[in-house]
């Protein structure tokens, strides 16, 4: 089953995304903060991550910047409600920027958009 | 100063004629007190010229003398011919008896009062058209009541339609017993000394004033008046040209005079009703300087080159010095098409110089009374003709100062408007960002609900309420967002046709519903624009959207794309409800809406978009008619 960590500071949005989600087939994996989020890695890389930017202890692009420098293969999808971090150049090392909304297709069809690309480039890699 | 000058002679006059008359009490106008008189006034111009009045102003140049010796030739002659000869001394004068009846008046008076028929009998007033009877201020009943009468300066029209000033003095008759019987009343010419009184204290008066004067159109007028004023230099008509640097040429400004004979004959009759103090030719200015005549038409459509100089304006700038032309007809330096546009025979030419530098030029001639312009008469309009171009500088000066600083309140408004702009983006970014994390979790949680079955179809319903709010207000926070951080624009060279053909096509559907009738005006061949086609497209979309939201029952929506000059010009006119004048004033002001649902922020988002590109939006509109949106985009 493929999981997702989602870091979110918002409880009630990690409730929000946690649910929905699950419903499409995810295992979820919540973090509140960024040191959390990080010790969550460790313990068990996830499938993919999903962060907001402005997270407390260790805000996003920090957080994001240790995990690419430790596991590179886990793609990240940022979901923040700051579309002007879209032109910080740190943030373009992220898989897909999205922006926040209550309509979560977007998010969703990004999630697919990526595992799908991820699971052919396993396929090339293998050898036969 | 001026009543000194302009009664010195007639002072003398009077004295020695009254004292001459009393020795003859009893008074009865026979032969020999006529004779007599014609003795007196013998003696009265031998004392007059030997008091050397020539040198107090009056007879000053070569041109008077010679008058004067023509004055006593005809004189003679006239004395000889006409027995009458208290006619030729050039005064005028009028017996009355105590009821003010007129028992004699000599020729003069009555040429000059243009008398139809013999003034015995009648009412002093009723000849002299004076309002003065009745009044305290009469002179003839002053006099019979032993004190002293004269009204000063008062213009006439003479039979030979010479305008002219005369002043009025009473003199006292009395017989052997001392009672005063009757009044002689002595009417002088003073028009010479007054005109030249006048004309200096004008010059002063009117320095004065016109260094006041900022208005420069007002300044023009002043000045043309105080050229044509019976009251300064009494020209019969002035026209006066500037020097247009940028071209090279003159151009006529301003005339003032009448358009023809008649109307001059019109407003000489009135005239001296109508200017009788400095006073009352600045306040006349007030209301009058716009004035619609033939003739300033005329002279307003008047050009002439600098560079060919050819015409004799143009020569007379070049030259910095009056010309006097005598003999238009006849005169090398006038061409045929000024003579003929100006149709006088005899004009003068006179630069307007400040710091020696031509600004311009006053033609002024008496077309209509063919008075001959004396050398004298042109220099002091020289002089004026200085002060003039003084003020007309000062004039010029303030109004390029003006300019500037409307230029500067301008820009200075542009800068309050995007420095509020900036304040209002960042405060509202802000605010955006914290509403969209629970809106989202509102919106989401309301969704994910909307997917269980419900026996209660109200909860369905419900739950979709709460998501169309949540979309719209998340539409608010995008567009607050977007106005806040406006990226920069990527432009390209696009047909503006297009994209208002794309952008109209977009809301086909939603001008169908709203009972809209949509014209397209595109004028073909409209150039390519370098512009960001996305931001164009907004703006359009924006303005569109506004125009079918003020038309809720439906109208007409045009759109017009014109090339004008060097810009592209896109007008989108509405027949809906249209704007107050405090709406239209405040649409680009950010957040300013009158709609329940509405933000606020397309206008002064669609403004900042296209004062990117260099262009502007203007606004006209009507409360209930319709509104008006033209944008401006220039074409390079
Ligand atoms: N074509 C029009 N006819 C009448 N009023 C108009 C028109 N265009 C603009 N206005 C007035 O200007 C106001 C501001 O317009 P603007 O587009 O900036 O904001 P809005 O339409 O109220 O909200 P939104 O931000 O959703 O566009 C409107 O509320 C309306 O009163
Ligand atoms: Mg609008």
């Amino acid at each position: 089953m493929t999981t997702i960590l989602l870091v979110e500071d918002d409880k009630n949005q990690r409730l929000l995304y946690e649910q929905e989600l699950r419903l499409e087939g995810y295992e979820i994996v919540t973090a509140a903060d960024g040191k959390e989020g990080l010790g969550k890695v460790q313990e068990q890389p996830p499938d993919m991550i999903i962060m907001d930017i402005n997270i407390p202890k260790m805000n996003g692009i920090e957080t994001m910047g240790m995990i690419l420098s430790k596991y590179k293969n886990i793609p990240i999808i940022i979901n923040t409600a700051y579309s002007s971090y879209k032109d910080n150049f740190m943030s373009w090392a992220a898989d897909a920027y999205i922006v926040k909304s209550s309509d979560l297709t977007e998010l969703k069809n990004k999630i697919k958009e990526i595992l799908t690309k991820k699971a052919k480039d396993l396929k090339q890699r293998q050898p036969h | 100063m001026n009543n000194e000058l302009s009664t010195f002679n007639s002072e003398k006059v009077t004295n020695k004629l009254r004292s001459i008359l009393s020795e003859h009490k009893g008074m009865v106008l026979d032969e020999s007190i006529l004779s007599k008189i014609d003795v007196i006034c013998g003696n009265i111009e031998a004392e007059l010229k030997k008091e050397g009045i020539e040198t107090a102003m009056l007879f000053k140049d070569a041109e008077q003398s010679k008058k004067l010796k023509n004055f006593e030739e005809r004189r003679q002659q006239e004395r000889r011919k006409n027995d009458n000869i208290t006619d030729v001394i050039g005064i005028g004068l009028c017996l009355l008896d105590k009821e003010l009846k007129i028992i004699w008046a000599n020729k003069t008076i009555c040429n000059w009062l243009d008398l139809k028929e013999s003034p015995i009998g009648s009412c002093c007033h009723d000849i002299y058209h004076c309002s003065e009877v009745g009044t305290k201020n009469c002179p003839a009943m002053n006099v019979f009541q032993g004190g002293s009468g004269r009204i000063i300066e008062t213009w006439i029209t003479t039979k030979e339609k010479r305008r002219m000033c005369v002043q009025h003095v009473a003199t006292p008759i009395t017989d052997e017993r001392g009672d005063i019987n009757n009044v002689l009343m002595l009417t002088i010419d003073a028009t010479e000394s007054e005109k030249i009184v006048h004309r200096l204290l004008l010059l002063q008066k009117l320095g004065e004033a016109m260094q006041g004067t900022l208005h420069l159109d007002k300044l023009l007028h002043l000045i043309l008046t105080c050229v044509t004023s019976g009251y300064a230099f009494g020209f019969n008509r002035a026209m006066l040209f500037l020097i247009n640097k940028e071209h090279d040429v003159l151009n006529g400004k301003l005339a003032v005079g009448p358009s023809s004979p008649e109307e001059a004959n019109q407003i000489w009759q009135d005239i001296s009703s109508k200017y009788t103090s400095l006073k009352d030719i600045l306040d006349e200015l007030d209301h009058s300087y716009n004035i619609d005549t033939p003739f300033n038409t005329m002279t307003k459509l008047m050009v002439f080159s600098l560079s060919d100089g050819r015409e004799v304006v143009a020569s007379c700038v070049r030259k910095k010095k009056p010309i006097i032309v005598k003999d238009a007809a006849n005169d090398p330096r006038v061409t045929e098409e000024f003579r003929n546009t100006l149709g006088a025979n005899q004009f003068v030419c006179v630069p307007l110089i400040t710091k020696d530098e031509p600004k311009g030029v006053i033609v002024a001639d008496n077309i209509y009374t063919g008075e001959p312009i004396t050398e004298d008469l042109v220099n002091t309009l020289t002089m004026f003709a200085g002060q003039a171009a003084l003020a007309i500088e000062n004039a010029e000066t303030y109004k390029r100062l003006a300019d500037k600083m409307n230029q500067l309140t301008e820009t200075q408004h542009k800068l309050i408007r995007s420095e509020k702009l900036a304040i209002i983006g960042s405060m509202a970014s802000h605010v955006a960002h914290e509403i969209r994390n629970p809106l989202v979790n509102i919106g989401g949680f309301a969704k994910s609900l909307s997917r269980f079955k419900f026996t209660d179809q109200k909860i369905k319903a419900n739950i979709d309420i709460i998501l169309d709010e949540v979309k719209r207000l998340e539409i608010i926070l995008n567009n607050i967002t977007d106005f806040s951080k406006p990226p920069i624009p990527e432009k390209i060279n696009v047909q503006i046709c297009e994209i208002m053909e794309n952008t109209c096509t977009l809301m086909e559907n939603y001008l169908q519903e709203r009972y809209v009738n949509l014209y397209k005006e595109f004028e073909p061949d409209i150039p390519q624009v370098l512009t960001d086609p996305t931001q164009i497209k907004q703006v359009f979309l924006n303005i569109l959207m506004n125009a079918v939201e003020s038309m809720p029952n439906g109208g007409d929506l045009t759109v017009k794309i014109t090339t004008v000059n060097k810009s592209i010009k896109i007008d989108i006119i509405d027949t809906g409800k249209g704007m107050t004048k405090d709406a239209l004033k405040n649409i680009f002001e950010p957040f300013f809406t009158t709609k329940p649902h509405g933000t606020g922020v397309g206008m002064a988002v669609s403004l900042k978009i296209i004062e990117d590109h260099g262009g502007n939006i203007n606004a006209e509109s009507e409360w209930g008619k319709g509104t008006t949106m033209s944008l401006t985009l220039p074409t390079n």
